[in-house]
């Protein structure tokens, strides 16, 4: 017995050591720990055009500049912290940073994990169809069957849409949208959802290969910053900086999302 | 190989024969079979896989115009090529050491130390890596890492220190990022490098313990002089091994937003949209870096080979 008797003085160890490393800080409060640091966190993913490299390796993008100008508003600097998407609210979690400004739309399964403040945009599915596989499908009923493939980026939006629209159809999920779309254009794949104006500019790109079964929408989702849990402070004073800066917001979003004249900054084809 | 599955002591244990160089006509048939196939499968993928290769949206994010100072400068493929290289290098001096430790501890004399060294062997060798890199990161290093507090200490830094710090551990900001990918690399392989120190260890013949023992030497002595060189030479190949997986591991620590290569090829593939070329180029450099670790272990093995000499 004297063995299990070590091994339980070892466990015990283990535990008083969890027990010291675990946090302290149960009840923060964000901005001033923000504003105490100098310092804004946001934590963010490559999504083309929320936020994308440039020529110069510098970040650009939709979310960029509403980083950009929150932190110069609260009077801080600003720290772009990329993050993987598969991980973003765990890094949130784990207070890796402060708030997701990631075009992360409001979905009931994300709230129950963090919170969001009000919509600082709203943004749309749409859909782009392999030529050679989807040409004769019938809109959208055709897309029900379990010989129909979709592909999309794992863990976002678009997956959950498929399956809830077309609950028949086989869904592929990548982890980043790029694939997901060379999966269609190289025929492999009759379909992908994302969020507009990505399938649009796929189409036009690739007119070869590619057509969109309908311009209207799928759904509307609208996007919120993210912020831990037990945050009230930080929230009220997000949401009063969003419904302040309305203009400022929709100004942003015509430029990233309804045109492309930022095309030249970065150096896609 | 002629040495067969008696184990002889190394000092006697013949030399492979010589191997034949010349070529013969089977060998240009085989040839010729290689070439046919590899071509037939680049005609097919050619004809099968539509894609309009376009380099031109790479090469911009390796070097870049800086134009405050007018100087080409990296831009974040070389700069995340450079943390793969920071990341390999100390993963393999921090894995080599913990795994060589925790080989000791796996035959030790004493309990507590074989049951730790057990227990993070089968731990950790027992688990897949992705999880071990969430798990790792999120509940155990996450608690770890700010008391560390890496990033406000290395600011603190003189000017002079900082930049050394640059050098060998990455950008200032980025320490504390660098740090949490290099722990949770290290520990990873470590338990690996472990398994095969032990076996190193192991295979050290009784009798050179007992030569040792009968010379006077001291327990530690044994292990330094005795046991850990020769085990060191028999494990070379197994090795060399580890630490090129340790290199391709590097690439895993991206899940967790570590930014070295992969990470980095992840935001230009976003960015550009061009998939596959910056698949190719991600792997062509992580082979240039695996196959310059293995010349060198290979010449390590010669070295090694000549001290039987």
């Amino acid at each position: 017995m004297n063995r299990f008797k070590r091994m339980l003085g070892i466990a015990t160890m283990l535990f008083t050591a969890l027990a010291w490393v675990q946090p302290v800080s149960a009840q923060e409060n964000l901005v001033d720990t923000i504003k105490k640091r100098g310092k804004l966190q946001v934590g963010f993913s490559s999504f083309v055009p929320w936020a994308m490299r440039d020529k110069q390796g510098q970040w650009v993008g939709f979310e960029i500049d509403v980083a950009n100008k929150l932190a110069k508003d609260l009077g801080v600097q600003l720290e772009l912290i990329p993050t993987a998407w598969d991980g973003i609210i765990p890094s949130l979690i784990a207070s890796k940073f402060d708030v997701i400004i990631g075009g992360m739309s409001v979905t009931p399964a994300r709230l129950e994990q963090i919170d969001f403040t009000e919509a600082y945009s709203t943004s749309g599915q749409g859909i782009a169809a392999s030529k050679k596989l989807a040409a004769n499908l019938k809109w959208p009923d055709g897309y029900n069957s379990p010989n129909v493939t979709f592909t999309c980026r794992r863990g976002a939006t678009p997956c959950k849409l498929i399956e809830e629209k077309w609950p028949k159809a086989t869904l592929r999920q990548f982890d980043d949208d790029a694939i997901a779309f060379q999966e269609v254009i190289n025929g492999n794949a009759h379909a992908t959802v994302s969020s507009e104006p990505k399938p649009t500019f796929f189409a036009l790109k690739n007119p070869d290969t590619l057509f969109k079964p309908t311009d209207v929408k799928l759904t509307v989702s609208s996007e919120g910053f993210g912020v831990r849990k037990n945050n009230k402070a930080a929230l009220a004073s997000f949401n009063d900086w969003i419904a302040k800066n309305k203009d400022f917001l929709a100004a942003r979003h015509k430029y990233w999302f309804g045109t492309q004249d930022w095309a030249a900054m970065v150096p896609a084809s | 190989m002629s040495t067969g599955a008696q184990p002889e002591p190394a000092a006697t244990r013949p030399r492979p024969a010589a191997r034949r160089r010349a070529w013969r006509w089977q060998d240009y048939i085989l040839l010729g079979l290689a070439l046919f196939a590899c071509s037939y499968f680049a005609w097919k993928t050619n004809v099968v896989f539509k894609y309009n290769w376009d380099w031109s949206s790479v090469w911009p994010f390796l070097f870049r115009l800086d134009p405050a100072s007018g100087r080409w400068t990296p831009n974040i493929l070389v700069e995340g090529f450079f943390t793969t290289i920071r990341l390999a290098v100390w993963g393999i001096l921090i894995a080599g050491v913990v795994g060589t430790l925790m080989g000791l501890a796996r035959n030790s004399r004493r309990l507590f130390l074989r049951l730790l060294s057990g227990a993070y062997v089968m731990l950790i060798r027992n688990v897949p890596p992705v999880v071990f890199v969430f798990v790792f990161v999120f509940f155990i290093a996450s608690q770890i890492m700010p008391r560390l507090a890496l990033a406000e200490t290395v600011a603190g830094l003189p000017p002079l220190a900082q930049s050394v710090v640059a050098f060998f551990f990455g950008s200032p900001k980025l320490i504390d990022n660098f740090a949490l990918g290099l722990i949770c690399l290290s520990v990873f392989s470590g338990a690996y490098v472990t398994e095969i120190v032990r076996a190193g260890i192991e295979s050290v013949p009784r009798s050179q313990i007992e030569a040792g023992e009968s010379l006077g030497l001291s327990r530690p002595d044994i292990v330094r002089y005795v046991i850990l060189p020769q085990a060191m030479r028999n494990v070379l190949p197994p090795m060399a091994g580890q630490f090129i997986q340790l290199i391709k591991d590097s690439s895993l620590v991206s899940l967790v937003s570590i930014q070295e290569l992969s990470f980095m090829a992840q935001d230009v593939q976003v960015s550009t949209q061009r998939v596959f070329e910056v698949f190719v180029f991600v792997g062509v450099v992580y082979f240039v870096i695996c196959f310059t670790l293995s010349l060198l272990f290979a010449r390590l093995e010669r070295r090694a080979a000549a001290a039987y000499r």
